[in-house]
């Protein structure tokens, strides 16, 4: 036997999936069985920022023996304060890559695979290898994205289609980790309030009566760059860009007596720059894998579903489930299956989708996320919709894809996907 | 949930087998739906057209408004809408796409508009957006502008403002600016 | 004005900009405490007995990891043990070369890679050897960690060495699914920058305005001649001022004091908003509403720094004062003579025309700068009473004092807490067992894992692995007999139950770590590590539990 898999290796690990605990599942049974379990499950690292790196190391040391990570960005100088797997030779560099390739180099015996790319380059085929998918993003779209994905995924004859989200995210000293069970309970989109956009002053004040710093950045980023440098692209990883920008709003702030305006705080308006620290990301990333591990093994009961912290005065955590809401627009109303003639035109479909129980739709509009099929209002894209109303499903949609309905009588909107048949 | 995957592993594996209607088509996005669910329910009066130059794409638009009363009556003023997939947690983006004279809009076409921007939620809808951007033209606010130059000619001479507006809609020079003409 | 604009770009510098996302938190004065602050990692005392290899440490390695990537000065590694094939299963700063090794010097060694501006270096000694040997080996830290289970004797020598230096002390446990830590503070530990949530904090003084904001409240005496832009851009603060100076001649000089009045207030100041306008109200108005409730209470000593000024250290400040105390004192003086604190200074942003919103900025900063002359010129006396001391207190330090002054706080350390006869110990732990889902069960259970190990190390009952019975339902018994010692505390079945729960859910992984509860332990003990040595932000006082079967967390005072 090789070192690697020596039984003394993961010892303290083996030891609680080998034997049942005072709160562990009275019907799991503990052994050989669940350790490989563990060995095979497949999981996916959305992110290799502040969260991920600190993900892949604590998954790698958890048992998991396969594991792929995406990530889209390259490696900052500005990264180097937390993203312990970077290293100053590394910037430049893909995340995704040197982050696989760090732990694969420590942790002997694991597989980590990277993707340089956006989740969205991959499709249902790919999400639906894995068994777990662990998400670090910093981003409320990407968040979004995979959420809806991987309810669409959910096939209900199917429970290996269902895919737990295991989600976490940080600001400075504060952080969250919750467990998504893809429509069984409440998702990122039932939750959306609870990321607050960004408070934005009005585009008038930064126009004509500037107070503060910000604003002064604010009209040099939105207003006098348009002006003055309109075919520029701007880029805010461009140093000559923020300087640019930092010498405007210098300027202006100078007009107004407005004082305070620095580059750090230039760099932090355009930016939109969220202080972050290695310590935070340390206890959030370490409970999205410490659910990541419950659920792959039963050892122990996994959170439902939510875990807030906060660390600037004290140690504060809040564990609640968070619920799931009927109306919510993802996961409120899930696709279901619809066999349908294809030679059918696309008026006599909407005649039988008003004849069905659940939905009994009187003026419905539709669309593919290719095509908008039927708009009923306003009236130029009735107009332009108009001519498919003759014409056959087949024309208009593939076998399998889904339409989406939504008719004024119904607050909800209804999802089907056609079957040719 | 160890359970339930251990069950049904081998079911899956017949299922992948059997081929695979349905799999890569890419789902109708929550902004998608959202729009087409506020489309639907708009109600716009006869001041208003809107036009897809991709009937496909819903996520971009143009509004054109046609005021009836007011200072910019008989002009027809154009705005693209953008919609990104974040709507709406995101609010959508709206410029004016000719040059024109108006307090609360620039000359490279920003809209000064609360809802907009700094009172933008994800409950207000694409109605709610047209509604404040009509009212734009039937009451240009002058006490917040984007532009202070129409501004202070509103607060300060009325007439004048007015005799300005009608320059402009009709593509005359204002205070040395050339306007776009809009008259419909 | 008095501040000069710096006329060139002055962009960051490469280490400005490798820790941009930390400076944002701390800023610069954090972050040079942080650099100058070398840390103690007392990471294990050796093996205990000949079947245990003791402690892996993974707790303390993933501590020293947030601390030496935001650039902590340096650490030291202290650990006896040599790196076994367990170790690598659950610490990440080792290789699969380490195994044989001192795990001193390969944690070591991998730590340092992380950042190349921490020194980092390491000790294969005990630490009791070590500081027995050299008494300068402990005053050259800013605070010791040390991963536990260790004998009770160690620990308290440690503790009781690093309490008379003064030096903070968290002391951290990580076994299976459950970890604690608590922080040894010295006696007094005062925090100026406690980053209240700015929403709290705004100071305006409106129910005392100062001539110069007087003054500027005349300037728009007359709001009904204002045209309508004007109107719609008097600062909401002006508003109040002028509004309460009307209510006070209709109250016979007095301010709105209750709910029923601020009310009523409220509604004055709502009906003088014009509403002939296409928005119908403004904004200005809006404000100046949302912030009656608020900000129209009389200015009262908050108790945290009525204690401080009732203390004997601010009393009577002598030679060898901490400067906190010598600014504290002179700010009591400041608060005698006014019956209020300096002001901050602050404004919050309001809709207002930029020239008037900034000269009205300038009426509170230069009445904050007025306040900060003043209790300067007290330090300086005080100082100047006191007889020569190394170096004079900075200015900068005076007025960090005065802009926080509301918010500062003095957390009285405590010990690491025991089940040594300690009565408040005792006595909280009695308190919070009376709570169903309370975590003090897992502090208890730490206790009784404490007791256990103590029991092999120092009888030396080698061959003893930390799996056996015996020495379990002993310390369990010891335990609830010393929770039940003084008479007050009845444990009854519920309660016995839940602690035998937690002990059984702790002896899973016999005394192992597992590593995610230990990188996320490391975090939190990291974040309080970086709040004690920045003396930013609010420390724990002075226990945590965090239980990873059912993902939360408790604080405990004991």
């Amino acid at each position: 036997m090789s070192p690697i898999d020596s039984p003394l290796r993961w010892r303290y690990l083996h030891e609680v999936l080998t034997k049942p605990g005072p709160f562990s599942d009275e019907d799991w049974i503990p052994g050989p069985e669940t350790i490989s379990a563990l060995e095979s499950s497949k999981v996916l690292v959305i992110g290799a920022g502040g969260l991920g790196c600190e993900i892949l190391k604590n998954l790698a040391l958890s048992g998991f023996k396969d594991i792929h990570v995406i990530d889209m960005d390259t490696i900052d100088i500005s990264n180097l304060n937390r993203q312990f797997l970077f290293r100053h030779s590394d910037i430049g560099k893909p995340k995704a890559e040197v982050a696989a390739a760090f732990v694969e180099r420590r942790v002997k015996g694991v597989s980590i695979t990277p993707f340089v790319g956006k989740i969205q380059d991959k499709d249902e085929d790919y999400y639906m290898q894995f068994k777990i998918i662990v998400c670090g993003l910093d981003s409320i779209e990407a968040r979004r994205w995979i959420n809806a994905t991987l309810i669409g995924m959910v096939d209900p004859e199917d429970p290996e289609s269902l895919k737990p989200l295991i989600d976490g995210g940080t600001e400075g000293f504060k952080g969250q980790a919750r467990v998504i069970l893809p429509t069984l309970s409440s998702c990122i989109e039932c939750q959306l309030d609870m990321h607050a956009p960004r408070p934005a002053v009005p585009l008038c004040t930064i126009a004509t009566i500037p107070r503060q710093p910000q604003h002064c950045i604010e009209w040099a980023h939105q207003i006098a760059w348009q002006e003055h440098r309109k075919d520029d692209a701007f880029d805010s990883d461009d140093m000559e860009h923020i300087g640019w920008v930092y010498n405007e709003a210098h300027e202006r702030a100078k007009q107004f007596n407005i004082h305070g305006v620095t580059f750090q705080m230039t760099q932090g308006v355009v930016k939109n720059i969220i202080p972050a620290i290695a310590s935070t990301n340390a206890v959030i990333a370490a409970a999205t894998t410490s659910e990541a591990l419950k659920i792959a093994t039963s050892c122990n009961p996994y959170l439902e579903n939510y875990m807030m912290y906060a660390g600037e005065e004290g140690v504060y955590t809040y564990t609640f489930e968070a619920e799931k809401k009927s109306d919510c627009p993802v996961c409120g109303n899930l696709a279901r299956k619809m066999t349908v003639n294809p030679k059918m035109t696309l008026e006599e479909f909407i005649e039988t989708i008003g004849e069905r129980p659940e939905a009994q739709l009187k003026k419905p509009s539709l669309r593919t996320e290719e095509k908008t099929l039927y708009q009923r209002f306003p009236p130029q894209l009735e107009e332009q919709t108009r001519a498919n109303l003759k014409r056959s499903i087949r024309e208009l949609v593939d076998d399998g894809e889904e339409i989406a309905v939504s008719d004024p009588a119904y607050t909800i909107d209804f999802r089907y996907r056609l079957i040719f048949s | 949930m160890l359970k339930i995957w251990s069950m049904k592993q081998k079911q899956q594996q017949a299922e992948n087998a059997e081929g695979a209607a349905g799999k890569k088509k890419k789902k109708v996005t929550a902004a998608q739906l959202r729009v087409q669910r506020d489309l639907q329910e708009l109600t716009l009066g006869s001041t208003m057209k809107m036009t897809f130059p991709n009937p496909d794409d819903i996520l971009n638009f143009t509004l054109t408004i046609e005021p009836d009363e007011g200072l910019y009556k008989g002009g027809a003023f154009h705005f693209s809408f953008n919609v990104n997939q974040n709507f709406p947690h995101d609010p959508p983006k709206v410029k004016c796409t000719q040059k024109i004279y108006h307090p609360n809009i620039d000359l490279e076409g920003n809209v000064c508009l609360n809802i907009l921007r700094e009172d933008w939620k994800p409950v207000l809808n694409l109605n709610a957006v047209i509604v404040g951007m009509q009212f734009l033209f039937l009451e240009p606010n002058a006490s917040d502008p984007l532009n202070k130059e129409a501004a202070d000619d509103l607060r300060q001479n009325r007439d004048a403002f007015k005799r300005n507006v009608r320059t402009s809609m009709a593509g005359g020079t204002v205070r040395g600016v050339q306007f776009e003409r809009v008259m419909k | 004005m008095t501040e000069a604009f710096p006329s060139t770009l002055v962009g960051p510098s490469s280490k400005e900009r490798k820790y941009d996302r930390q400076l944002r938190l701390w800023a610069a004065s954090g972050q040079k405490a942080l650099e100058e602050s070398r840390v103690l990692l007392v990471n294990s005392d050796g093996p205990w007995g000949d079947q245990s290899t003791g402690v892996s440490g993974v707790v303390g390695v993933e501590t020293l990891k947030n601390l030496v990537l935001p650039g902590v000065g340096g650490f030291t590694i202290v650990d006896p043990a040599v790196v076994t094939e367990p170790d690598l299963g659950v610490n990440f700063f080792l290789e699969e070369e380490s195994l044989g090794k001192s795990r001193a010097e390969e944690t070591c060694r991998l730590l340092r890679e992380l950042n190349p501006d921490v020194e980092g270096s390491f000790q294969t000694q005990s630490i009791l050897e070590l500081i027995q040997q050299d008494p300068e080996f402990l005053p050259r830290y800013k605070l010791v960690l040390v991963s536990g289970p260790i004998k009770h004797s160690s620990l308290d020598a440690l503790c009781s060495a690093a309490r008379e230096l003064n030096i903070p002390v968290l002391y951290t446990r990580s076994v299976g699914f459950y970890s604690t830590f608590s922080l040894q503070l010295p006696a007094t530990f005062p925090i100026v920058e406690t980053h209240p949530d700015p929403e709290t904090t705004q100071d305006l003084r409106l129910l005392n305005p100062w001539p110069e904001l007087t003054e500027a409240t005349t300037r728009v005496e007359n709001l009904e001649g204002l045209d309508d832009h004007q109107h719609g851009h008097v600062p909401y603060i002006l508003l109040l001022l002028h509004y309460l100076d009307q209510w006070k001649e209709s109250h016979g000089g007095n301010v709105p004091s209750n709910y029923k009045e601020k009310t009523e207030f409220r509604e004055m100041v709502r009906s003088g908003a014009r509403t002939s306008n296409p928005e119908g109200g403004e904004e200005n108005y809006d404000e100046a509403v949302a912030a009656v409730l608020k900000s129209l209470n009389p200015f009262s000593l908050p108790s945290s720094l009525r204690e401080i000024f009732e203390m004997e250290e601010c009393k009577t400040p002598t030679p060898k004062s901490a400067d906190f105390w010598i600014i504290a004192s002179a700010v009591n003086e400041f608060y005698q003579q006014h019956k209020m604190l300096p002001l901050p200074g602050s404004l919050p942003d309001m809709k207002a025309q930029s020239a008037d919103y900034i000269s009205l900025q300038n009426i509170y900063k230069s009445k904050a700068r007025r306040d900060v002359e003043e209790v300067t010129k007290y330090v300086r006396r005080v100082e100047s009473q006191l007889g020569p001391r190394p170096i004079d207190i900075p200015d900068k330090d005076i007025e960090v004092f005065c802009k926080n002054a509301a918010h500062i706080n003095v957390i009285h350390g405590r010990n690491i807490p025991q089940l040594n006869g300690d009565a408040p110990t005792l006595k909280s732990l009695g308190n919070n067992l009376s709570i169903p889902d309370s975590l003090v069960t897992v502090f208890i259970a730490f206790q009784i894992l404490d007791g256990v190990v103590t029991d092999i190390q120092t009888r030396g009952q080698s061959g003893q692995s930390l799996d056996d019975e015996a020495a379990w339902s002993t310390q369990i018994s010891r335990a609830i007999d010393e929770i039940t010692s003084d008479g007050s505390q009845v444990l009854d079945d519920d309660c016995r139950e839940r602690i035998l729960e937690a002990t059984q859910e702790l002896r899973r992984t016999e005394g192992g770590e597992l590593h995610n509860i230990s990188s996320l332990t490391g975090g939190l003990v990291a974040q309080e590590a970086l709040k004690v040595i920045t003396r930013q932000y609010v420390p724990l006082n002075n226990t945590c539990v965090f239980d990873g079967v059912h993902s939360r967390s408790e604080m405990f005072k004991l």
